[in-house]
């Protein structure tokens, strides 16, 4: 047994909601049997951008807003892993917002966690896309899974909240499968509170609207999902559950890419491709 | 007609062609100059293609230039000995490059060709191109197969070859849009001998040489053809001029062989989505130009950091800002040696051969992942979108090293793995996610050997030397400089990339007034190699040649010398190569004793 590094304890804050979303994902992974080698952690900057150093897993701390075109070249190029990237909504929906919208689109083969604090803590306290408007002078927030719903070719978006982390370790689990079975983009939104600079757990209770507890919301049904969201939006609410679950196009399967045939597995000796380099040489012959 | 009133009696014996063809942007001139291209090219010469057009998809001045040798052809040139003209301000940019005696063809559909400016004895051959393509034949677009077939005529080229070439450029085209072509092919030969050129006369007259089997390809095509041969399968790029044909190449070759091509949403995905990849342990690539390289300097620097290998190839246009997208220049010299945040070893190559852009791509591949660092392609929009022909390496004899990359099935082996660990050669055994036992951490922050953050003076002091001592660990595999001419003048002209060639052709002017000087070309920009630094000092006049206007190679160059008061920087910014006449009047100026 070859000794590695050791996960650390996290540097989180005493009650920090990232907690919940470790030990849920923590959950998950156990649960898919996922062998600790065949799972990468791509995390953001920020406090939630530290979660790979403690967990039992491949981790790479991407650059900030930058973990999704990493997550996806990662996924892209070797499908046989199981990619998670991590991050806060600072790192997802402000630097790297763009990136998000593609994604969506896209429908990478991958997991996506944003921890949706409302703030940059690590910069100590700034406002983020999603801080409420009485903390921005009446500026609204971004809702990323209006976002996500809104862009025809998303397939999985869920909210989940700290404070209910069974039903965020089940909502991870379902992503997780969606990513493994190839089916595209899991994105799982985390309302994890920050204790020290926007502790917003007294809020949040009354603010969350579970729907997975309404047997007849259909969450394969963009329509209603959007309508849903948004009308509880409009009554100040935040929906959580399972909101979208569905299919379509995937980027691996547009790319011919699969657990059998990838970048990252090709032979690539020089010697084993002579005839195909040949023919290529031959179409620039003049 | 002037039925050849002003032919010279005997054609004469073609050791080297210039042709350009323009008119405006969709006209069409770069299908032409193609092939003429093919068809001299099947008589044994060395072809060289390159154009000047605007940011636009069709309209504005375009021109295609060809150059034709009886040896290797190092650069475009200046003079013309043939152009073909399609309008009034073709004439008017390129006709006083026309030498004395040299041969314009112009079309004459709207008004005659305006004689100001020409050399003597230009013979001017009018023909309403446009008239004629669209009255007989009804398309206009098919001026340039008239065009073509005047040309040949006149060139003196063999009718069947003629056909047989226009065949198979459009071989791809449908049946009746090729017989129209052909068609209008004839047309074009009867218009010529209106002009006299018929039964076998013409102006020039083609040699056989024998026909060694020649690769034609743009830098940027060789580049890419380099970066797949040393088992590069991914790539991620976001369109931009001069580079995006890297990108269209590898979409055409890449997913046959398991590779993906993605077009990302911008620089900041591509080169986060080749870290991404490289991460998997797949041989990466990106592309762009200066802007995009602006945008991208964070993930190299990331890379750096991390230790991920990553090629970027920057695909340098006139700056700053948007600047002159179709335009060359050197200016992000600085920005690649010097420009991302922190320091971090890397190498800048900079190739100037089509030959050696496709070494620089297989070696920029091998490097970057030998040391696990980024390596920058340098090239300019000369170099990247220039066409000439040379011979690839023979496939067969081609390697790669994949370094200290660990792939065994179980894992590391051994009591421990450490993703950063600290070597004496600076580079660390890696393994890639998937690997059993070989679980790591990678990341851009300071770090122990774990992979685990660490900010401690002693640990960062080791971090850093460790990953310095990279660099000199691959020392011995980085390209060194071409050199020629006279190794012992006191006179040395440094260049690179676009200036590389038109060196050369200031080698055979002043060879002509029996002059020579040292002549020093680097192939790798960063690290300044110590040939370089002793080529200076061995100098009592050191001439750089480089398109900027800030002297970014001269201060490199001069940065990393004691003195460099002998030292003169000759720079150009104004979008436009230097011709050899330019620089021996440059070189004047600053008092070359040349």
């Amino acid at each position: 047994m070859t000794l590695t590094f050791k996960p650390k304890a996290p540097i989180w804050c005493a009650g920090c909601g990232h907690f919940g979303v470790h030990t849920a994902l923590t959950h998950a992974l156990k649960a898919a049997h996922v062998p600790a080698h065949e799972a990468l952690i791509i995390a953001g900057i920020g406090c939630s951008g530290s979660i790979q150093n403690n967990l039992n897993a491949y981790g790479y701390h991407a650059l900030h807003g930058r973990v999704l075109p990493t997550a996806t070249g990662a996924a892209l190029a070797n499908p046989n892993l199981l990619v998670i990237g991590a991050g806060g909504d600072g790192d997802g929906y402000a630097i790297g917002g763009g990136h998000l919208l593609h994604s969506f689109k896209r429908n990478p083969s991958l997991v996506y966690i944003v921890m949706n604090n409302g703030v940059y803590g690590l910069t100590k306290g700034q406002n983020s896309p999603t801080a409420g408007a009485a903390l921005t002078n009446g500026e609204a927030p971004l809702d990323a899974v209006q976002l996500g719903l809104s862009v025809s070719g998303s397939t999985f978006i869920a909210r989940g909240f700290v404070g209910w982390w069974d039903q965020l370790a089940t909502l991870i689990g379902e992503g997780i499968q969606h990513a493994r079975a190839h089916c595209g983009f899991a994105f799982i939104e985390a309302i994890s509170p920050c204790v020290t600079y926007n502790d917003t757990y007294p809020e949040w209770d009354g603010k969350l609207a579970d729907i997975s507890r309404d047997e007849a919301y259909d969450p394969t049904d963009r329509v209603q999902a959007m309508s849903r969201v948004m009308r509880l939006s409009e009554q100040g609410k935040l929906a959580v559950g399972k909101i979208l679950h569905t299919t379509g196009s995937t980027l691996d399967q547009r790319h011919n890419v699969s657990a059998q045939r990838a970048p990252a597995l090709q032979d690539v000796l020089p010697a084993n491709n002579v005839s195909t380099y040949e023919a290529i040489a031959r179409d620039h012959l003049v | 007609m002037n039925d050849g009133m002003m032919m010279a009696s005997q054609p004469q014996i073609m050791e080297s062609l210039c042709v350009a063809v323009a008119g405006q942007g969709g006209d069409g001139s770069l299908t032409l100059v193609t092939l003429i291209a093919r068809a001299l090219a099947d008589y044994g010469y060395h072809i060289y293609e390159s154009r000047n057009v605007a940011s636009r998809i069709k309209g504005g001045h375009a021109a295609a230039f060809l150059r034709a040798g009886v040896d290797p052809v190092p650069a475009q040139g200046h003079d013309l000995d043939l152009l073909i003209a399609f309008d009034v301000e073709a004439i008017e940019i390129l006709g006083p490059r026309v030498v004395e005696n040299g041969v314009i063809i112009f079309d004459s559909s709207s008004e005659p060709c305006p004689m100001g400016g020409l050399k003597t004895g230009v013979e001017i051959i009018d023909v309403p191109f446009g008239r004629y393509a669209v009255r007989e034949l009804r398309r206009d677009l098919y001026k340039n197969s008239l065009g073509y077939a005047v040309t040949c005529a006149i060139l003196g080229l063999k009718g069947d070859l003629v056909q047989a070439k226009m065949r198979e450029v459009y071989g791809r085209l449908p049946a009746n849009v090729i017989a129209a072509n052909l068609a209008a092919m004839e047309t074009g030969f009867q218009i010529a001998g209106d002009f006299g050129y018929r039964g076998g006369r013409s102006r020039w007259q083609p040699r056989t040489l024998s026909p060694t089997p020649k690769h034609h390809m743009t830098g940027n095509e060789a580049l890419a053809f380099g970066f797949l041969a040393a088992g590069g399968r991914f790539f991620a790029g976001y369109p931009i001029t001069p580079a995006t044909d890297i990108m269209e190449w590898l979409e055409k070759y890449l997913p046959d062989l398991g590779g993906v091509v993605i077009q990302a949403e911008d620089e900041l995905a591509s080169i986060n989505m080749a870290l991404g990849a490289a991460m998997t342990g797949t041989r990466t690539m990106t592309a762009s130009s200066g802007p995009g390289i602006a945008l991208m300097t964070e993930g190299i620097s990331q890379a750096g950091s991390a230790e991920l290998p990553v090629v970027i190839v920057n695909c340098q246009r006139a700056g700053p800002s948007t600047g002159m997208p179709t335009k060359p220049e050197q200016s992000d010299i600085g920005l690649m040696t010097q420009g991302a945040n922190g320091d971090f070893p890397h190498v800048v190559l900079c190739p100037a051969t089509p030959g050696e852009c496709f070494e620089a791509g297989r070696l920029a591949t091998d490097i970057a992942e030998i040391a696990q660092i980024p390596v920058f392609v340098a090239l300019d929009q000369v170099v990247a979108q220039d066409r000439a022909s040379f011979t690839l390496p023979h496939m067969g004899s081609l390697t790669i090293n994949r370094g200290k990359r660990l792939a065994g099935p179980k894992g590391p082996g051994g009591p421990e793995y450490r993703r950063y660990q600290l070597t004496d050669d600076g580079i660390s055994p890696w393994t890639i996610p998937g690997t059993p036992e070989g679980m790591s951490l990678v990341t851009g922050n300071e770090r122990n050997e774990w992979g685990h953050v660490d900010t401690g003076p002693e640990n960062r002091r080791r971090m850093m030397d460790k990953r310095a001592r990279k660099l000199e660990t691959i020392s011995a595999m980085l390209p060194i400089a071409v050199n020629w001419g006279d190794a012992s003048s006191d006179i040395g002209i440094i260049g690179v990339g676009m200036e590389r060639g038109v060196m050369r052709d200031l080698t055979s002017l002043l060879a002509r007034q029996n002059k020579s000087a040292a002549f020093h070309s680097p192939r790798t920009l960063w690290p300044v190699l110590p040939e370089t630094l002793e080529f200076i000092a061995g100098k009592s006049r050191v001439f750089v040649i480089e398109h900027n206007r800030e002297g970014q190679l001269f201060r490199l160059l001069g940065g990393a010398l004691a003195s460099r008061s002998h030292m003169t920087n000759i720079t150009r910014y104004d979008g436009r190569a230097f011709s050899p006449e330019d620089l021996v009047r440059r070189l004047h100026e600053e008092g070359a004793d040349l």
